[in-house]
Order: C-alpha cells, then structure tokens, then sequence
C-alpha cells in the first residue's frame, strides 16, 4: 500500500457550548504536514472535544477546519471521518466482531473491497502493529496493550491522512503503556500527521514537534516541546508542570 | 444439558415410569364421558322435580314450522353459503363434548347434526369456551351455538332460540360430609360454584341474590367440589349425574327447577329465517324418530310432564318407560360408594397411565404442531414488528417514536385475552374474506402484536444498553448513523437481550393456549385444548398433565439453549489458542 501524501489540519477560532457549559472558547490549533503535535492540559479543558470537532463528531458552534488547508465544515462528514483516523482511550473495539473483522469492516463497507483484499489489507494492518497472531481472536480475550494496537490498526485500514489519539494510553496498565507510544512515535517518524491528546508528558518533549497547552477552553501557550518543559512562559502551565512532573 | 436439568428429567422419567407400572386403572372406554349411554343408562327424575310447579307459561315455542322443502338454504344469513357454522363448549358431556376421536359430538351436536342433514347443510364444528358463546353467535362468528343452553328471557335480549329439544334442572352438589341439604340453606357466607355465562350462574345471582365463584367448565368446578374448594356447586342435573363417579367424595345434597325454560339452539336475534329452518328441521327429526333415539342415546330420562320438543305441533316422540329401566337398573340420581382413599384419588387424577396412553398420541399429531405453529409464526410477525417498533422507539424523529410508543403502551396493558378476542371477535368479521372466516390467523395476529409490543421494549433496552463509545467509533471511521447502527449497534443490542427474547418466547408457547377463545376446529387444537378436552371427556388432570410435561419439553432446553449462546457470545468461540494470561484481568470499559 502506497502512504499517501502528508497533509496538515488546522482548527481557526473553534467555540463549542454544551448548553450553558462553554467547552471550547476560541481554540486556534495547527498541525503542519508530517507533523506530530501533542496536546496537554488538565482533565476537563477541552482536549478530546477539539478532536471531535476536528473529525466532526460534533460540529462547532463558530469557526473553521481545515484540513490541507481546504475548509471542510460543507463536506460529508463521513467522507471527511474516513480522512482522519481517531484512536480512542477505551479502544472502543467492536466486541461481537473477531479481530480481523473489526479491522475489515470498515474498507470493506465504505472502500468496497473484496473480502480477499480487505482480509489481506488488515492482516498487513495487525502485523504493522504487531498482534497479526491474534486476528481470529474475539477483543474481549486480547490484552488492553493488544485491544489498543487492534484499535490503531482499525484507524489505519481506511488508510487516513491524519491520526487523532484520545489519551490512547490512560487506559492501560504501565507496563504497557510505552509500546503503544512507541507504535505511536514509529507512526510520525513515518511522515504521518498526528495530534496526539496525551498524559504522558516524556512522550510529548521527545517525540513531538510542537506542545499545546490547553486550559479551561482555550489553548494558553503553544511552542516546541524545549521551550514548554523548560521555559514555561505562563503561570498556568508552570503550575500545571509542576503537578504532572 | 446441565447436571441440574438432567436431574430434573431424570425425575420425570421416574414420576411416569412409577405410575405405567403402577396397577392399571379401568380401561379407557369407562372413562370416557363422551359416548352416548344406551337406553340402559337411565335415570329417574328426582322426586322433588317430579312434583314441582311446571314451568310457566310458554310464550315462545312457535305454534308450528314452515314446510321443510320450502326452506330456501341460500336464504338462512350463514357466514360461509350453504355451511352451519356451530360454536360448542365441549367440556359438558354427554350434551356437548369431544369425543376421543377428535369429534364434536354429543346429545346436542349430534341432534344439530341430524337437523343440518334434514336441510341438506353441511356442519363444521368449532370449541371454544361457554363465557364468549352467544357474543360469538350475536356477532355471527357462528351461526349457532350448541351447548345446552337454557333459553332464558335474558339471553333473548342478545341472541334468537330456536324452538327446544332438551329440557333442564338444577342440581345442588356437595362435598361428601356436608351439612347442606336444600338450596335454601345456601347462604352468603358459603363459596358457591358455578360455570360461568350459564343458567345456574343467573340463577344463583337472580334467584338466590347469592354471589357465585365462578368457572370455565364442569369439570373444573366439580374438581373444585370433591375436594372442598368450594362448598357447593350449583349444576345442570344432567351434565352433573355424568360427570360424577362411585367413589367420588361429593353428593347431589338437592334438585330445583331452573328458571323453567327448554333448552335451545342460539342463533342471531335478527336471523329468523334460520330459526325457522331449524324449527322445520327439528320438527322433521322427531317426525322421523331420530329425536327419540338420540335423546334414548345420550340423556335418557323421562320427559317432564307437560314439555315436549320441537313445535306445538310437533308430534309427541315415542320414548323407552325411563323410569322403569332406572328402576330395574338400580340407578337412582344418587348413587353411593365407599370413597376411594385419597392417594387412589391423586393417581386417578393425575396419573392415570390409560389416559396418558390416549393423550400423548393426540398431543403429538393434533396439539403439538399447532403449538407449534401458532408459537413459530407469531415469533416471526412479533419479531419483525418488534425490531421495527425498536428503531422508531429510539429514532429521532417524533413521527416515529410517537406512534411506536403508543402501540407499545396498548399492547403491553392489556391482557392478552383482551387482545385475542378484540382482534378475533372485531376484526373478524372485516377480514372474513381474507382469512375465510378461519379465527386460526386471527390468533397468530393477535399473539404476533402483543408480542410485537414486549419485543420492541426488550430490543430497545437492548440496543440503549450499548455503549455510546461503540456508535462513536464506527462513526469516526465514516460509516453512516444507520450502517453504524445496523452492522454495530443492533447486532450488539440483540445478543444482549437473547435470554430476555427466550422468556418472550417461552411466554408466547404458553400464551397460545388462549386462541382457543376464538372458536378452533378439532384439528385446530393445540396441545393444551387436547388435555383441555380429554380432560372433560375424563374428569381427570391426567391429559393436563401430560399437556404439561409436552410445554416443559418444548421450553426447558430452549432456557439451556440460550445459555450455551449467551456463554458463546460473552466469550467468543470456545478458545483455539491459549489465552493471554494478561486478558483475564482486561474488561472492555
């Protein structure tokens, strides 16, 4: 399979209301092309919503994305979802389907491939992540570090332009945690465009391009990951540090 | 199976076995009360009857009939041209009964049958039970009602009678050993029975302002009696003499008149030409004698003075001296016999091996494929309305889940007996032509909506059950909401609630006992009418029970069936390879 060109997406002005609840106020984000971002901040300030809005699960209430730098607000979201692959916190695999077709549905569904071609596109998925031996498996009998790489390689097989991650390692026991960064780190040294929402603040200073700091809303203080972990402009983010590391 | 299951049918097979070889009771020709008597049969009236007032005044049996060959058979209002439709409850033998055959027969059937043939009409027989009889035929679901039905001035207020062929008493049956003697010791504080919708009912009511326990059937209500259930039975004298044994631990305490009308043929009050008919056609059976033998068959006692069948001009019918025969013969109204103990009493009732012989082959060739069907093709129409009603229920769109709601609320309240004789009785009629008057459809549609409506609910828990999480992942990889839905959602939601939909299932089995309200055919049967029947053709529980053991059979291995998937579902296939020690301890969250 061909990668396909890296593309960047950019979020302008983005404002979301869950009734009274002001959940994003104003989020600028920008992911270059090829580029990693991480994206840190506090429980509640907004992180997994802008990746929803980025792959439109929720629509805004006020801005725009972009991605290539062509709006996409007016497209089908679902062509638009199919572009832009997101790794949730809880896997969210789908329990009645082995493996094998959790990876499959998807392509061959909205792709339309033969069963041959999708069954042999999402094994080079599973072996990709490494857990190609448990592709009969039901998820329910794989470990949370194997249910994850199934997860990443389902996102993959619609072969996207951008990676979203959902805190895709919180869920899982330690000792697992650093393979599926570095799955995650393999993938942007591969060219891939990713945003990647994270608690792991070792993985955002070495392996991202660019740190954004996200609090009640609003993105406080962007910048590469030395300027952030060492020379913290604002109060917010030095406290923040200062609780996390 | 499970260890617990196999115990239970091993105990089963153990109860049956004890009682096969367990000395066999009569033969099964004595326990059928579904056979005409002979002549041999009879018994006196009760001296009290004998001197009573006679009946008063009749105003209403016709002075004569037209001419049989001038009556017009395309011109009697039957449902299906040319075709007696008849509504029977047969649990009151010897007038009206099943016999082991499978045939609607009896004194009243088998006179019907004899009058239909003296108007060149064939007869269908349908059963159903005593309560919805003469609605049944007010509405002209059939054309007549057989079923010893007194013609009492209020009974003519909702159906016509044809002229009378059979006459009625009342008889007061206690358990052995009470003090009640005569109907005036009847008071409020005592459980009086009867069957409901029937004579005595109005009597106890009207005559006794007593309130009465009230029951589908004789049998029922004599069960009820001899084991002291209730303290009196207020009967039919007839049906009571038949339906009791020697032995049995209850007596007849006293005789009255009933309310001093003949017993007739309902038919609908605006339907007077087939009144007529059967007026000349009764008239012409007892011209020709075959009034006199059936009645000498079936119910052979001495007329009334006074009370003749058919019309005033009807000629008088020559009958056998009964009361001489039931003298030489020793067989008085009341007969009595040491009683059996109770232990021989339990086994004659509830495991007499010669009526399990004569029910389980019924059960297998009539009742058993008619559950089946009746369960099998309402599980289709409940499930694919069900899912239907699951999609509008949870959509967005008021339109939708309005009318989804509404269907559910009416379905799910009322009982189902209301559904059946709603849909039954009132749609009948407008979809006679479809279903060719036949209410056997009209059952599987009224079972299919209610379950429709329990379906529906236990889909959509289901399906609300799934987390959201699973709709936003199939989502963010670009499937649409419905292909989300259909390839992710539902499948999940459904294999949730596989053991909710078991027990739906296992209560639409049980629930196809209550078609039987709407009037089926013999061949319609299904497994708990043919013990129903046998069991009034016997008096005893025995083909109840083996009705029973066929419904366990059928619904203990579908419960374990649907734990062996549930299993499967929980934890895939059974594992092929070794289980990630690490997955043990990891739940999906």
């Amino acid at each position: 399979m061909t990668e396909p060109r890296s593309v960047s997406l950019a979020g302008n002005d983005i404002h979301l209301s869950f009734g009274q609840n002001a959940v994003l106020r104003g989020v600028d984000i920008e992911v270059p092309a090829g580029d990693t971002v991480a994206v840190i901040g506090p429980s509640g300030s907004g992180k997994s919503t802008l990746l929803r809005i980025l792959n439109r699960l929720y629509e805004p209430d006020r801005g725009d994305v972009l991605l290539d730098g062509r709006s996409v607000l007016k497209d089908d979201p679902s062509r638009l979802r199919q572009r832009i692959g997101l790794v949730f916190q809880h896997f969210n695999l789908f329990p009645h389907l082995s493996v094998l077709d959790n990876v499959m549905l998807a392509p061959r569904k909205l792709k339309r491939l033969s069963g041959d071609a999708a069954r042999e596109s999402a094994l080079a998925q599973l072996d990709r992540v490494g857990v190609k031996h448990k592709a009969n498996s039901r998820p329910g009998a794989l470990s949370g570090g194997q249910q994850q790489r199934v997860a990443i390689a389902r996102a993959l097989a619609m072969a996207p332009q951008v990676m979203l991650f959902d805190e895709a390692t919180s869920a899982l026991d330690p000792e697992l945690v650093k393979g599926i960064l570095a799955l995650i780190a393999d993938l942007g040294s591969e060219g891939m465009t990713m945003l990647v929402v994270t608690h792991e603040m070792g993985f955002a200073r070495s392996t991202s391009d660019a740190v954004v700091f996200m609090d009640h809303g609003q993105v406080v203080e962007t910048g590469p990951p030395a300027q952030i972990f060492e020379a913290a402009a604002t109060e917010r983010l030095q406290r923040f540090l200062s609780q996390v590391l | 199976m499970t260890g617990r299951a196999a115990k239970l049918a091993a105990l089963l097979v153990t109860v049956l076995l004890t009682y096969s070889l367990a000395p066999a009771t009569p033969a099964v020709a004595d326990t059928n009360l579904c056979k005409p008597s002979g002549k041999d049969g009879a018994i006196a009236l009760p001296r009290k009857l004998a001197t009573a007032n006679r009946p008063q005044e009749d105003k209403y049996t016709t002075a004569d009939v037209e001419p049989l060959n001038s009556v017009d058979i395309d011109a009697l209002g039957l449902r299906t041209p040319r075709t007696l439709v008849v509504g029977t409850q047969p649990g009151g033998p010897p007038t009206s009964c099943v016999d082991p055959s499978g045939r609607y027969t009896g004194y009243d059937n088998e006179l019907l049958r004899a009058i239909a043939a003296k108007l060149g009409l064939p007869i269908v027989f349908a059963g159903t039970e005593f309560a919805g009889l003469l609605a049944q035929v007010a509405a002209r679901r059939f054309d007549v009602a057989s079923s010893s039905i007194m013609a009492t001035e209020a009974r003519r207020r909702t159906v016509g009678f044809t002229n009378g062929y059979d006459f009625g008493y009342l008889s007061l049956i206690v358990p052995s050993g009470s003090s009640l003697d005569s109907f005036d010791g009847l008071g409020s504080g005592q459980r009086i029975g009867v069957v409901q919708g029937t004579v005595e009912e109005a009597y106890v009511v009207d005559t006794l302002h007593l309130q009465p326990v009230k029951f589908p059937d004789f049998v029922t209500v004599y069960s009820s009696v001899k084991t002291h259930q209730i303290d009196a039975w207020v009967a039919p004298a007839m049906e009571a003499s038949n339906v009791m044994r020697p032995g049995d631990t209850a007596t007849v305490a006293a005789y009255t008149f009933g309310l001093g009308n003949f017993v007739a043929y309902a038919v609908a009050k605006d339907n007077q030409p087939l009144i007529n008919a059967l007026n000349a056609g009764l008239d012409a059976v007892i011209a020709d004698g075959t009034w006199s033998q059936l009645y000498t068959d079936w119910v052979p006692r001495p007329l009334p003075r006074g009370w003749a069948p058919g019309s005033k001009s009807a000629p008088t019918p020559h009958l056998p001296d009964f009361a001489a025969i039931a003298a030489r013969n020793h067989r008085g109204v009341s007969e009595a016999a040491p009683p059996k103990s109770t232990l021989a009493q339990l086994r004659d009732s509830f495991f007499d091996c010669d009526l399990y012989r004569q029910a389980i082959p019924a059960m297998l060739t009539t009742g058993l494929p008619n559950t089946l069907i009746l369960t099998i093709c309402s599980s289709v129409i409940g499930l694919a309305i069900g899912i239907a009603l699951a999609v509008a229920g949870i959509s967005h769109a008021r339109w939708l889940r309005w009318p989804a709601r509404i269907y559910t609320d009416i379905f799910r309240g009322l009982p189902e007996v209301v559904i059946i004789l709603l849909i039954g009785l009132g749609i009948g009629p407008i979809a006679g032509g479809l279903t060719n008057n036949n209410p056997y459809p009209l059952g599987i549609a009224a079972l299919g909506l209610t379950a429709a409506a329990y379906i529906g609910e236990i889909f959509r828990s289901g399906i609300q059950s799934v987390e959201p999480g699973q709709l936003e992942a199939a989502r963010a990889l670009g499937l649409s909401y419905r292909t989300a839905m259909r390839l992710v959602v539902i499948p999940q939601g459904i294999r949730r609630v596989l053991p909710a939909l078991v027990n739906q299932f296992i209560a639409l089995l049980k629930a196809s006992a209550l078609v039987y309200f709407l009037g089926l055919i013999a061949g319609q049967r299904e497994l708990f009418q043919v013990g129903r029947d046998l069991n009034a053709q016997t008096g005893s529980l025995s083909p109840l029970v083996a009705a029973g053991a066929f419904y366990l059979i059928l619904t203990i291995p579908l419960t374990h069936l649907v734990n062996v998937v549930d299993n499967r579902l929980r934890h895939g296939r059974p594992a092929v390879e070794p289980v990630d020690p690490l997955a043990s301890s990891q739940e999906i969250t």
